[in-house]
């Protein structure tokens, strides 16, 4: 019981890759590890969301980390038409093999949005943090990020 | 093209159990093609393999590679480098690409990743279909080019047999069309009709796998 508990005090290790046509104009792209209380985000930008394979859902993962978010544009505002929803497919896909060898699909999330700032992505990484620590720190940690 | 499966992951978990270094090796051609052994294959169950196996207890460490073909030696010569660092092989290539490897290195054991299923085609994004079952006796020319042994569920050379849906579907499954409904429509629809009540000579099934393993030689290209 005071296992379980420690587990859910762990500070998640998210990557978060997002597409950069979900920034808000004046927005920079950030990239990068950012510290934030409750846990540590890892900011990826991508071109598009669907430019995501389902393999390198699962090799982070393996990797170590805790969670991988995925930002996307929304369904149907993608700059090139089906980015976001082949996102959407891919990423399912990765979930359906995590839940197969007990990891736990919900180490994966897609959110879509536009006009995000850096605040914001890692305020959806937050979101997936807390879900995440009630699935306890990755067993793959250790050779890590 | 050879279109295969993957196994279910828990057999390829169990198959895998006390090896600790793992070559995992795909195939470019026809197995990348029905999105189950290719490059994106090979890394898609490399880390699955690795996170489960880490769930039941056990480290792997696995390599990848992928040949442009598993079936052919030349390219299967390339693992001969990597071979020696591995106690185990898992091919994720069709069943002959799986036999040239094992035959290649026969001191490793070689798991088989897939199940090889069918000779099909790529009918939709994502849905592939059986064209061709290797029977050794082409008919193609006398049924419109639509092949009643791999496509009907019963291999009738004779159909449509007294279980076609209404909707022109077969009864096996229906998802799948009648093949000999097919074939009929497009006998009407060339005026050819009658070129199906004609008696063909039986067909020649020693050919096929019916006549034991199929050996081809050409003395030409020797």
């Amino acid at each position: 019981m005071a296992a379980a508990k420690k587990d859910k005090d762990f500070s998640p290790e998210i990557v978060a890759l997002y597409c950069r046509q979900c920034l808000d104009a004046e927005e920079r792209p950030q990239e990068g590890a950012r510290q934030t209380k409750g846990f540590t985000a890892r900011l990826v930008m991508l071109p598009c969301s669907g430019k995501v394979e389902a393999y390198q859902l699962l090799k982070i993962l393996e990797q170590g980390a805790d969670g991988v978010l995925l930002v996307g544009c929304p369904e149907n505002a993608c700059r090139f038409l089906v980015g976001s929803r082949r996102a959407e497919k891919r990423l399912t896909r990765a979930g359906q093999l995590l839940d197969l060898v007990n990891m736990g699909a919900g180490r994966l999330a897609l959110k879509r949005a536009a006009d995000l700032t850096t605040a914001d992505i890692l305020a959806l990484a937050g979101q997936l943090a807390e879900q995440v620590k009630t699935l306890g720190p990755s067993p793959m940690k250790g050779d890590s990020l | 093209m050879i279109v295969a499966e993957w196994k279910p992951i828990p057999e390829l978990l169990a198959s895998l159990k006390g090896h600790k270094n793992v070559l995992l090796v795909g195939c470019a051609t026809c197995v990348a093609e029905c999105a189950a052994g290719g490059e994106r294959e090979v890394l898609t169950l490399a880390p699955v393999l690795k996170m489960g196996l880490k769930d039941q207890g056990q480290e792997v460490n696995i390599i990848t590679r992928t040949l442009e073909r598993q079936c052919e030696p030349e390219f299967v010569e390339e693992l001969s480098e990597i071979a020696p660092q591995v106690d185990a092989i898992m091919s994720i290539a069709c069943g002959i690409g799986m036999q040239l490897v094992a035959e290649r290195f026969i001191d490793l054991p070689l798991y088989p990743g897939v199940n090889t299923t069918s000779l099909a085609i790529r009918e939709q994004a994502g849905l592939w279909t059986a064209r061709c079952a290797a029977c050794g006796d082409c008919m193609l020319g006398e049924t419109f080019g639509l092949c009643p042994v791999a496509r009907c569920a019963k291999s009738l050379m004779n159909g449509p047999c007294g279980g076609t849906r209404k909707d022109g579907k077969c009864e096996v499954d229906e998802n799948t069309e009648c093949i000999w409904r097919l074939i009929v429509e497009r006998a009407e629809a060339k005026g050819r009709l009658e070129d199906l009540v004609k008696v063909r000579p039986s067909k020649n099934w020693s050919n096929s796998g019916h006549g034991g393993p199929k050996r081809m030689l050409r003395e030409d290209l020797r």
